[in-house]
């Protein structure tokens, strides 16, 4: 192992990279070897993108690729030029957060939230496509993601939650709204 | 309206219902109206409808009916599903450098010379540091210091650190690593734990005089309760089996990252996630020899933690030391991998486990010696090492306890602390012995369990002042649960259901850091100024358990406010009270319990000032949703930010202080204090389980579990602590293991190959709450972090045995050691296909209607005890005849504590026993 350890491959160069980054178009100055994931930390801004592993085991790094679940770390940067990137900081709706992310607050979805991004993307685009899923069907969607608290099951109860809030159409509160109003009267009791 | 207030006829100030008073500064928001009180959640003892079977406790008064009790979303919760939580790696300061760490890669090596010129003429090389530069020791206990930063002198396993490099970009200190030129002279590696106890010629440390023989043993123990020698004449069953537990890493999903950071005025502040960033701030004094006052450490968010973060690590030495050198800040994260080189998971152990039962079904006698793999490091080792002895004292009441342990050093990366800390693996061997006790007696396995516990506030063999127990109500739930009487020995072969219970401490009687002083274990801070928001500084260290989200409650519940208005700060060392960290499941217990003793410092203020306000009595008033008022009569009363004003004049802000320190338990024993704690927590799983008899595939199915929290705080976390160690255990009984091949190397670190569970694998969880009400315990809780994670592994074991009739004695259960296993049984009985093999089945002896007796009349007994305020002391002992109200040694000569052994034992000792068979140094008159 660490004696034997190779030198990163030498970069041929640096390429232009356009993509479209939770909506916002990055032009970024890449290696053209670069991985997904290292630009996306390193350079797009997404920190909230993890590295559980690098090496495709755990799930952390997912992120959305023209909606389709991907895991950043074996992805070539390259290979998402030009594409739709949808990370964790790409969910919410401004101050309105994804029923799925609210759900995973909610119901227990996540505990030291380490995994919690690679799940969000991975369950939003299971949403996407299939808004009411059967308890098998979202197993399915989240089996290439380890989580290490939870132990899955408050997650999918979290994901079978987000989707009674999609259909129903129901409005997640704005998180910024006022908090309790420490004076409050008496309503008698 | 005073003045024109007629004395006769109003008593004190009145407010009208619904009518808000006047605005005040700092007002404003949602929920303008105060919600009335929840009376389902105040205690019966205070004249709510909240049933209390446990009987009542000293924070009743305090239950605002706010948030003890119920679900609740992390307070952090938003920070992580938005990806703004920032994790070890996601610090990024201006003008970082990245550092990574060259590590050995031989077992055992002397570092004969490092050669750092090539790299250093490497361009965008800024900083090499290696031994040299921190020679310093430092470690988890200070009785056990025997880490350094990096190599001095010697690598004790492949992946030990040897020097470390801090460049401008991660390609070029990979390449540096390359670059720097190591000699080493290669020394002859150990890698059985067997081989540890021997002689060596170079052992793997030198601990100067307290040296045991010329052998890598760290530690050895020896303990003697009860009537040891009249065990084999009492017992009419007896148990013997030789484990072999395989060492299982965290494997937290964050790997380890760190960053270091010396400021213009001269302080490094460490920014890493910490489970007990104390103790790394200790470290750090020590290894760059500065003040403490001079550090400040940063906890960052957590990415799981479970033991594997909570020792002081050499790569946080290195950041500090890289940074101090580059003058700039330095990052290291880890690879996977490296999580494995430093790894700090369960030790590997070799655990012979000896059961006996006398005729009556009483546990006359547990007989067990394990011996641990250390790894190169002491690590938590010394306390490992009585955990693996001391924590299967209970919740049974037993005859004799026999206790040798011993931790050697071996090549591997040091094993440490993890979940169940040290009580785990001989919980597996206990629980999986009394399964098979009662297979030989003829009984069921739970009524067996049911007629020998230890009552509420009794006192184990070794003098453990257990308080509340909900061990039976446990028992009894899942066995009600799980429909047991329907399947137990009645499922067709290769089904099976077995049960496993559980018995951990809440939080440690005695700190690490015993210096004699009388320093808290957990000191709270709270600061409320005119806004009414509650800042909370607390050292606590949230690894995603929740533990600022339970001290938030605390406060909030005590102050009866919504959680909206408290704040944690509990990142910084610079402002965080000190906090022994996040290990031995302290952290509710004790954190809760300072953060209510504050809180109640800010309660008493406030309702002073309700008192001038209102005129009402003070014993009368209680505090509801953001008012203070007169119980009888609410509409005498103020609001929260009224009273605060009040509170507030003439000095401004509250401020307040609260902090938990241990009562005096224990005995006096050498070793007395380890396994001491304020409460333990109980628990009972059953496990149901389909076993393939032709591929050796075991599947859980089902898991009833049912765990004694004391109160649950927030019963969403307990139960995402119970499924989630249920996941964990899971993983340890069925397919974790770090495999170490023939030459000693590690062959899996990494997550492809070391197999945690997926959600596939994962059985429904049915998460069942017991609260017994502790009387210590904040609002009546104990720990739920890690005791739910101990009987997870027996039950699953014992149903393997109830589905095809075979016995493990190794972990993890893979195929193909199950296969081998069910082949060898094959071949015994004369079977060719494994398909014919016959379950085991059940017929019940004489015994078991005296064990059913036996256990109502202990259930009537245990609740007269629980509610019975001056109830007699129990100990241990009782149900073998002697008076309970005296500790048995000083009854009977028989049951004497014993620590030294005799010189027959040394002559035939068990196998961690031989460690005895050596002389200290100092007693062999050398140096
Ligand atoms: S970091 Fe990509 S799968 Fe683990
Ligand atoms: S919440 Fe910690 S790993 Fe999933």
């Amino acid at each position: 192992m660490v004696q034997h350890r190779l030198p990163m491959l030498p970069s041929a160069g640096e390429v232009p990279w356009v993509a479209s980054v939770n909506g916002t178009k990055k032009k970024l100055n890449i290696e053209n070897n670069a991985i997904l994931l290292d630009v996306l930390r390193d350079q797009a801004g997404s920190l909230g993108t993890k590295r559980g592993c690098d090496m495709g085991t755990c799930g952390c790094c997912s992120v959305l690729i023209d909606g389709e679940p991907r895991l950043s770390c074996l992805t070539l940067a390259a290979e998402a030029d030009g594409c739709e990137i949808t990370t964790v900081e790409g969910l919410a709706d401004g101050h309105h957060l994804h029923p799925i992310q609210e759900m995973f607050a909610e119901c227990g979805g996540s505990q030291c939230g380490f995994c919690t991004p690679g799940f969000l993307v991975v369950a939003s685009s299971l949403l996407e496509k299939n808004p009411s899923p059967n308890d098998e069907e979202i197993k399915s969607a989240i089996e290439g993601n380890l989580c290490r608290c939870t132990g899955y099951q408050q997650i999918v109860d979290s994901i079978r939650a987000a989707s009674k809030i999609l259909i129903s159409e129901e409005n997640i509160e704005d998180y910024t709204s006022p908090k309790s109003d420490p004076h409050p009267g008496f309503t008698g009791e | 309206m005073a003045e024109e207030t007629n004395q006769d006829e109003m008593v004190g100030y009145r407010q009208q219902p619904g009518k808000l008073p006047f605005a005040k500064p700092g007002s404003g928001g949602k929920d303008r109206f105060s919600s009335p009180r929840d009376q389902e959640m105040i205690p019966k003892s205070q004249g709510g409808d909240l049933a209390q079977p446990w009987g009542s406790h000293r924070h009743d008064e305090l239950i605002s009916g706010q948030v003890i009790g119920k679900p609740t979303t992390l307070v952090d919760g938003k920070w992580k599903v938005t990806g703004q939580a920032q994790y070890g790696d996601d610090i990024r300061l201006p003008g970082e450098l990245i550092g990574r760490i060259i590590r050995s890669p031989h077992h055992y090596a002397r570092v004969l010379s490092i050669d750092c010129s090539k790299a250093l003429e490497l361009p965008g090389v800024v900083a090499i540091a290696t031994g040299v530069d921190a020679s310093n020791k430092f470690g988890v206990l200070p009785v056990t210091k025997d880490e350094h930063a990096m190599a001095v002198e010697k690598v004790r396993h492949v992946g030990d650190l040897v020097a470390c490099v801090a460049a401008e970009d991660e390609a070029t200190a990979r390449e540096a690593e390359r670059l720097i030129e190591v000699e080493y002279e290669v020394l002859d590696s150990i890698h059985d734990i067997r081989e540890g106890l021997e002689n060596s010629e170079y052992p793997i440390h030198d601990r100067g005089k307290y040296h045991i023989g010329e052998a890598n043993i760290q530690k050895r123990v020896f303990q003697e309760f009860g009537d040891v020698d009249g065990i084999h004449d009492n017992a009419i069953a007896s148990h013997k089996q030789n484990w072999i537990f395989s060492g299982v890493n965290h494997a937290a999903t964050e790997p380890h990252a760190v960053v270091g950071h010396w400021d213009p005025s001269g302080r490094l502040t460490l920014y890493t996630p910490q489970q007990v960033p104390h103790y790394v701030h200790r470290a750090l004094a020590d290894v760059l020899e500065i003040p403490m006052h001079q550090i400040n450490v940063y906890r960052t968010f957590v990415g799981g933690g479970f033991g594997g973060k909570s020792d002081p690590f050499p790569h946080e030495m290195c950041a500090a030391i890289l940074a101090r050198k580059a003058g700039r800040p330095v990052r290291i994260t880890f690879d996977r991998e490296e999580v494995y080189w430093i790894n700090r998971g369960r030790h590997p152990s070799r655990i012979e486990m000896n059961l006996h039962a006398d005729e009556k079904g009483r546990i006359c006698g547990i007989e067990t010696d394990a011996l641990i793999d250390g790894g190169g490091f002491a690590s938590f080792g010394h306390v490992t090492t009585y955990y693996n002895g001391v924590l299967h004292t209970a919740p049974y009441e037993i005859g004799a306890f026999h206790y040798t342990g011993a931790r050697v050093w071996t090549n591997k990366p040091a094993s440490g602390a993890m979940r169940g800390h040290g009580a785990v693996n001989s919980r597996c061997a206990v629980e999986t012995g009394l399964d098979d006790l009662a297979e030989q007696l003829s009984v069921d396995p739970i009524d067996l369990r049911l007629a020998n516990l230890l009552p509420p506030h009794s006192a184990t063999i070794t003098g453990f002042r257990v308080t509340s127990i909900g061990m039976r109500e446990c028992l009894e739930r899942v066995k009600e649960e799980s429909g047991w009487d329907k399947k137990f020995r009645k499922m067709p072969l290769g089904k099976g259901i077995g049960i496993g219970c559980g018995f951990f401490i809440s939080g440690s009687g005695l700190p690490i850091h015993w210096d004699p002083n009388k320093f808290p274990h957990a000191t709270v801070h709270l600061k409320i100024d005119m806004d009414g928001g509650v800042t909370v500084h607390t050292g606590a260290a949230d690894i995603g358990q929740g533990s600022d989200t339970v001290v938030a409650q605390s406060v909030a519940e005590v102050l009866g406010l919504p959680l909206d208005m408290i704040r944690i700060r509990s990142k910084e060392s610079d402002t965080s009270p000190v906090d022994l960290g996040s290990y031995s499941s302290r952290v509710t217990f004790m954190n809760a319990n300072a953060a209510i003793s504050a809180a109640m410092k800010i309660r008493d203020e406030l309702l002073d000032a309700t008192v001038e306000i209102t005129g009402a009595k003070r014993d009368k008033l209680v505090i509801g949703d953001r008012r203070i008022f007169d119980k009888k009569d609410p509409a005498v009363g103020i609001s929260y930010l009224e009273a605060l004003h009040k509170a507030q004049e003439d000095r401004g802000a509250l401020v307040s202080s609260g902090a938990y320190r241990t009562p005096p338990m224990g005995r006096t024993h050498k070793g007395a204090a380890a396994g001491l704690a304020p409460a333990y927590s109980f628990s009972a799983y059953v496990a149901e389980v389909s076993v393939d008899v032709e591929t050796g595939q075991t599947k859980v199915d089902k898991v009833w579990a049912a765990h004694d929290c004391g109160k649950a705080l927030n019963p969403l976390a307990v139960k995402g602590q119970i499924i989630g160690s249920c996941h964990m255990g899971m993983g340890q009984v069925l397919s974790e293991e770090m495999r170490y091949g023939r030459t000693g190397h590690l062959m899996n670190p990494d997550l492809l190959d070391y197999k945690i569970p997926s959600v596939h694998e994962m059985p429904e969880v049915f998460p069942i709450i017991v609260e017994s009400n502790d009387p210590e315990g904040p609002f009546g809780a104990k720990e739920a972090g890690e005791g739910p994670l101990l009987p997870i592994l027996p039950a699953v074991c014992n149903a393997v045995y109830d589905a095809i009739g075979v016995r493990t004695a190794e972990l993890p259960i893979t195929p193909d050691r199950l296969l081998k296993l069910i082949e060898r049984k094959c071949k015994a009985e004369g079977i060719n296909d494994p398909r014919e093999l016959k379950s085991p089945g059940l017929e019940y002896s004489d015994l078991q209607t005296i064990l059913s007796e036996r256990s109502e009349e202990h259930k009537k007994r245990d609740l007269e005890r629980r509610l019975n305020e001056d109830r007699q002391p129990y100990h241990n002992g009782a149900l073998f005849g002697l008076d309970p109200t005296i500790p048995p040694d000083e009854i009977d000569e028989k049951w004497a504590v014993n620590v030294i052994p005799s010189a027959d034992y040394i002559e035939k000792p068990r196998l961690a026993g031989s460690a005895w068979k050596h002389t200290e140094r100092r007693h062999r008159g050398d140096s």
